[in-house]
C-alpha cells in the first residue's frame, strides 16, 4: 500500500495554513455550491425558474452532480475498510443496496417516515458491519474478500427472489417510491442538491478527522503491519470493526439517498459488478487518499456518460481500455499521484516565477 | 541487580507436530539482570521468545510473570503487563515516519483510542511521551523521515524505540544486531546497557554470536535442540565444555550419530 494518507503534524495547523493545503476541497466546494446557478445563467434561465426547479440544463445538472456524489460517498466508505485499513472486501455492495432496499420498502410497502426509515437504514448499517465483524478475527485478506463476497452473493440472490417479490420487485427491482414532498427529487431538485452536497461534505470531514484521530491512525498502522499493530498491545479486531461499521453506515446512506434521487433501485446495486465499480473509482482517485474517492466517482461517471453518448455501443469496450490505462500510468491514482508529485510540482513552480523574474530568490 | 524473579517458566514445551522445537525449558529470570539465550541455528531461541510475549501458546508448562500466570495471554495483552519483545528480522510500519511509529506504540499504552472525532495530535501526552523516546533512541534528526527510508541500524533503533514506549519492565530482545554491520554493534549494545540501567530494566536476549553477550550478560543460557544446555554466568559458560561442543562441532556430531 502507498503511503499517501496524511500523517498528523505534531502542532495544530493555524487556521490560515489549513484552508491553504485544503485548497482543493475549498475550491471544489464552492464550485458544487455555485454550479446550478452558473449553469442557468449560461442556458438563460431566470432565477425564479431555477428555483421553482423547471426543466433545464440546470436541473439536469444537478441531477447528474447529485449522482456522482451518491456514487462518491459509496467510494469514500470503500476507501476507509480498503485503503485505509487495508481490508479487502467484496461485499460492499451489500452495504449500499441494504439502504436502498430499506429505504425504498419502509416508504413504499410500510408507509414510513422518511426519518423512522433514516434511523432503521443506519441501524441497519451497525448490523452489517456485525455480520461482517463475525468472521472479522478469524479470516484475513483474500479469504475475507471471499466471505464477504458470499455473503452479498446471498443477498444478491434473496433481494432477486420471486418470494419477497412483494416487497422487492424481484429481478425487476423496485419501483415507484415516492420521495417525501419536501425531498422530491423532481419538483424540489434543488433543495436536494444542496442537502446532497452538504451531506458529502459531513461525511468527508467526518472521514478525514477519523483517519487523522487516534482510532484511524491505528487502522493505517493495521493496514501497514496488523502483526506489529497487535505487538504495540492494540487489539485490532475491535479497529477494524470500528471502520467497518462506520464504513457501512457511509454505504447504507449513500444507497437510502439513491433510493429518494432515483424511484427505481435494480438489484444491480447487489451484485458484484457495483462493488468493482467501488474499487475502480478508488483506484482512478487514490487507494487511501479519501478525496480520491470523490474524484474518481466524477471521473467514472463522467466517462460513463461521455463516453455512452458518443460511442454508444462500444462505449463500454473504450471505458476499460481507459481504465486499463488509468491503472497502468497513474498507479497511485490522480490524487495519490499529485501529492507524491508535490515537490515536482513546487520545484516547477519556482522555475517558472524564476523565468518571469518574479520569484523570490531562495539561495 | 537483586534476587527477585521477574520471569519463570516451568517446564515449558511447545511442539509443531513432531518436532518438539522447545523441550522442557525452566529458566529464571532476576528482577534488573541481562539474562541471555545463546545456541545455535534451531535451537528453539526465537520459539521461546514468542512463547513468552504470547505469540504462540505452549503446548505444556507455564509462564509466571511477576507472579502472575501469564502462559496463555495473548500478545496484545502480555505487553499492557509491561514485557516488550523485538524482532529477529526488523518490524515496523514502514510508510510511516519514526515520528508516527512511535507515537502509535505510545498511544496504545492509553485509553484514548477509540476518540475518533479528536485529531491525534491534540494528545499532547502522547507526543510528549514520543519526543522523550525518539530522543532516547538517538533519532531525533530523523523523527520526520520515513521508516522504510532509515538505513537498517537506525531501524533496529527505531524498533527499539517503539518496545521502550511503554517503558516495559522487561525487554524480550530476538538479535537486536542482526544484520548490522560489526561496527554498529557496539553501539547499539552500548545503548541497551544504557537504557536498561538508567530505567531498572530486565533485559532477555536472544543471541547468536557468542562474543556479543559475553561482556554484557549477567547470565546466560544455552539453549541447543529446544533444551537448556548449561545455564550460568558468563564465565562459567565460557569454560563450558558441552556449550563448546554445541556451538564448534554440535552439528557435526549430530551427523556422525545419525549414521
Amino acid at each position: 500500500m502507498q503511503n499517501v494518507t496524511e500523517q498528523p503534524s505534531a502542532k495544530a495547523m493555524p487556521l490560515l495554513k489549513r484552508a491553504k493545503d485544503n485548497f482543493g476541497s475549498l475550491v471544489t466546494l464552492i464550485v458544487l455550491a455555485a454550479l446550478p446557478f452558473v449553469v442557468a445563467l449560461y442556458d438563460g434561465q431566470s432565477l425564479s425558474s431555477l428555483l421553482a426547479n423547471e426543466a433545464g440544463s440546470s436541473k439536469f445538472v444537478q441531477g447528474f452532480v447529485i449522482e456522482i456524489l451518491i456514487l462518491g460517498i459509496f467510494a469514500l466508505s470503500y476507501d476507509l475498510i480498503f485503503g485505509i485499513t487495508g481490508m479487502l472486501s467484496f461485499g460492499h455492495a451489500m452495504f449500499f443496496a441494504v439502504g436502498a432496499y430499506l429505504t425504498g420498502i419502509m416508504i413504499k410497502s410500510f408507509g414510513w417516515s422518511l426519518w423512522a426509515t433514516l434511523g432503521l437504514v443506519l441501524a441497519a448499517g451497525v448490523l452489517q458491519a456485525l455480520l461482517f465483524g463475525i468472521v472479522l478475527p478469524r479470516v484475513k485478506g483474500i479469504t475475507f474478500a471471499l466471505v464477504t463476497l458470499g455473503m452479498a452473493s446471498v443477498f444478491y440472490i434473496v433481494i432477486q427472489a420471486r418470494e419477497f417479490g412483494e416487497y422487492t420487485g424481484a429481478d425487476v427491482g423496485l419501483q415507484g417510491v415516492i420521495a417525501p414532498d419536501f425531498l422530491n427529487p423532481s419538483t424540489q431538485r434543488l433543495r436536494f442538491y444542496f442537502i446532497v452536497v452538504a451531506l458529502t461534505v459531513l461525511i468527508y470531514l467526518l472521514y478525514k478527522r477519523f483517519v487523522t484521530s487516534p482510532t484511524g491512525r491505528v487502522c493505517v498502522a493495521i493496514r501497514e503491519n496488523e502483526g506489529r499493530a497487535r505487538m504495540l498491545g492494540y487489539n485490532t479486531f475491535y479497529f477494524k470493526l470500528a471502520a467497518l461499521t462506520l464504513s457501512s453506515i457511509t454505504a447504507a446512506l449513500a444507497g437510502a439517498l439513491h433510493t429518494l434521487h432515483q424511484p427505481i433501485v435494480t438489484p444491480n446495486v447487489a451484485a458484484m459488478s457495483f462493488t468493482v465499480s467501488a474499487l475502480l473509482m478508488i483506484l482512478i482517485g487514490g487507494v487511501g487518499t479519501l478525496n480520491g474517492a470523490l474524484v474518481g466517482a466524477a471521473v467514472l461517471r463522467l466517462l460513463q456518460f461521455g463516453l455512452s453518448k458518443y460511442f454508444s455501443e462500444s462505449a463500454s469496450f473504450i471505458s476499460g481500455a481507459i481504465y486499463v490505462a488509468i491503472v497502468l500510468f497513474v498507479p497511485y491514482g490522480i490524487v495519490g499521484t499529485w501529492r507524491l508529485k508535490r515537490f515536482e510540482r513546487q520545484k516547477g513552480w519556482e522555475n517558472l516565477l524564476k523565468l518571469m523574474g518574479v520569484g523570490k530568490r531562495k539561495e | 541487580m537483586d534476587d527477585t524473579i521477574l520471569l519463570e517458566t516451568q517446564s515449558l514445551r511447545k511442539e509443531f507436530g513432531a518436532l518438539i522445537a522447545v523441550d522442557n525449558v525452566s529458566i529464571r529470570v532476576r528482577a534488573n539482570s541481562l539474562h541471555s539465550i545463546i545456541g545455535p541455528n534451531g535451537a528453539g531461541k526465537t520459539t521461546f521468545f514468542n512463547l513468552l510475549s504470547g505469540n504462540i501458546e505452549p503446548t505444556s508448562g507455564r509462564v509466571i510473570f511477576k507472579g502472575r500466570d501469564i502462559t496463555h495471554l495473548p500478545v496484545h495483552r502480555t505487553i499492557h503487563l509491561g514485557i516488550g519483545r523485538s524482532f529477529q528480522i526488523t518490524n515496523i510500519f514502514p510508510n510511516l515516519t519514526v515520528f508516527e511509529n512511535i507515537r502509535l506504540a505510545c498511544q496504545a499504552m492509553g485509553h484514548d483510542n477509540f476518540r475518533f472525532w479528536q485529531d491525534a495530535s491534540r494528545f499532547k501526552k502522547y507526543i510528549a511521551r514520543t519526543t522523550e523516546v525518539i530522543e532516547l533512541v538517538g533519532l531525533t534528526s530523523r523523527a520526520m523521515t520515513l521508516a522504510r527510508a532509515l538505513p537498517h541500524g537506525d531501524q533496529r533503533k527505531l524498533e527499539l524505540g517503539m518496545i521502550l514506549a511503554p517503558d516495559p519492565e522487561l525487554l524480550l530482545l530476538d538479535e537486536p544486531t542482526a544484520g548490522m554491520a560489526s561496527e554498529q554493534v557496539p553501539e547499539l549494545m552500548a545503548l541497551i546497557q544504557r537504557i536498561r540501567l538508567a530505567g531498572n530494566k530486565t533485559v532477555m536476549l536472544v543471541e547468536h554470536n557468542m562474543n556479543v553477550v559475553m561482556n554484557v550478560s549477567d547470565a546466560i543460557t544455552v539453549m541447543h535442540q529446544g533444551q537448556v544446555l548449561a545455564e550460568g554466568a558468563p564465565a562459567e559458560i565460557a569454560a563450558n565444555k558441552e556449550v563448546q561442543t554445541a556451538y564448534l562441532g554440535g552439528l557435526y556430531r549430530t551427523v556422525i550419530s545419525n549414521q
